[in-house]
C-alpha cells in the first residue's frame, strides 16, 4: 500500500529522526567507552560502566527498535519496498544484525555494571574495551547504511525485478 | 501479456557488498565459537591492561538484585572532582 504524501514525509521524518538518533547515541557510548577506558579516576570509570545499562535500556534499545519499525513502515509505504532494491535490502538486514547484536550485549552491560559497582573489584578489572569495540563497529555499521539511504545505488533484486515489469504490464494493457 | 526482459544481473557494489558482509559474519562466527562456549559476554573481549578475559568477583554474581533506579542501588561517593 503506497502512503499518500502527507504521510510518507511524516514517516520518512520519523525514520529519518530515530536513526539519526540512534547514531548519536551510539557516538554517546563510544565517547563513555573511551571515559571508562582511559580515565584516570577511579569513580568516573565505574561510573561509565555503571551508566551504560540503563542508558541502554533506555536509549539504545528504544531508538534501534523506532528505527527499524519506521524504516520497514517507510520501504513498504512507497514504492520502493523492503526487497525491490538492493540497497534498501541491505539497510534491513543491516539493522536487524545490529539490533540483534545489541539485545545480546544487553547481558554483557549488566555484568560490567556488577563488576564496576563492587568497591572491592580493581580497576583494571572494571575497565573493559568491549563496548569501544562494539560501539565503534555499531557506529561504522549505521555510518554504511546512511550512506546506502542517501545514495541509494542501482540495483534491483529479482523479486523487484519481476514486481516491477508485472506492473508495468498492468498499466500498460 | 509481454514476457519477462532479462533479468540484468547482480550488481558490482551488491556482489562486493556481500561478499564484505559474509567475511565479516564468518569472523564473527569464529571468534564466538573459539572464545568458547557460553553466553556473548564481557570475557569475550580482553579487559584492558589484561592477557584474558575476566570473571566477575563473586561478590557481585551472587547479588545481582538490580535496584529501582537502574544503578544498582550505588551510590558514586561525593566529591573527587
Amino acid at each position: 500500500m503506497i502512503m499518500p504524501p502527507r504521510l510518507r514525509k511524516f514517516a520518512l521524518t520519523a525514520h529519518v529522526t530515530t536513526t539519526v538518533g540512534w547514531l548519536g547515541a551510539v557516538v554517546v557510548f563510544l565517547a563513555l567507552a573511551i571515559v571508562g577506558l582511559t580515565s584516570p579516576d577511579a569513580q568516573t570509570v565505574r561510573g561509565a560502566y555503571l551508566v551504560m545499562e540503563p542508558t541502554a535500556w533506555l536509549v539504545l534499545v528504544p531508538l534501534a527498535f523506532a528505527s527499524l519499525l519506521t524504516g520497514i513502515v517507510q520501504a513498504l509505504g512507497t514504492t520502493w519496498g523492503l526487497f525491490r532494491h538492493y540497497w534498501v535490502l541491505f539497510k534491513l538486514l543491516m539493522a536487524l544484525f545490529i539490533t540483534i547484536v545489541l539485545l545480546i550485549y544487553m547481558e554483557t552491560f549488566s555484568v560490567m555494571a556488577d563488576v564496576a559497582v563492587d568497591p572491592s573489584a580493581d580497576l583494571a578489572l572494571v575497565r573493559n574495551a568491549s563496548p569501544m569495540l562494539h560501539a565503534a563497529l555499531a557506529l561504522l555499521v549505521l555510518l554504511v547504511a546512511t550512506v546506502l539511504a542517501v545514495y541509494k545505488p542501482r540495483g534491483m533484486t529479482r523479486y523487484g525485478w519481476r514486481k516491477q515489469h508485472e506492473q508495468r504490464a498492468v498499466s500498460q494493457p | 501479456m509481454a514476457d519477462l526482459p532479462p533479468y540484468p544481473g547482480t550488481p558490482r557494489w551488491v556482489k562486493v557488498f556481500g561478499i564484505l558482509a559474509l567475511v565479516v559474519v564468518l569472523l564473527l562466527v569464529i571468534l564466538l565459537l573459539t572464545r568458547g562456549p557460553g553466553g556473548h559476554g564481557p570475557g569475550r573481549h580482553a579487559p584492558f591492561g589484561t592477557a584474558g578475559g575476566h570473571t566477575p568477583p563473586s561478590s557481585v554474581t551472587e547479588d545481582r538484585t538490580p535496584s529501582s533506579s537502574g544503578l544498582r542501588g550505588h551510590k558514586l561517593p561525593e566529591g573527587g572532582h
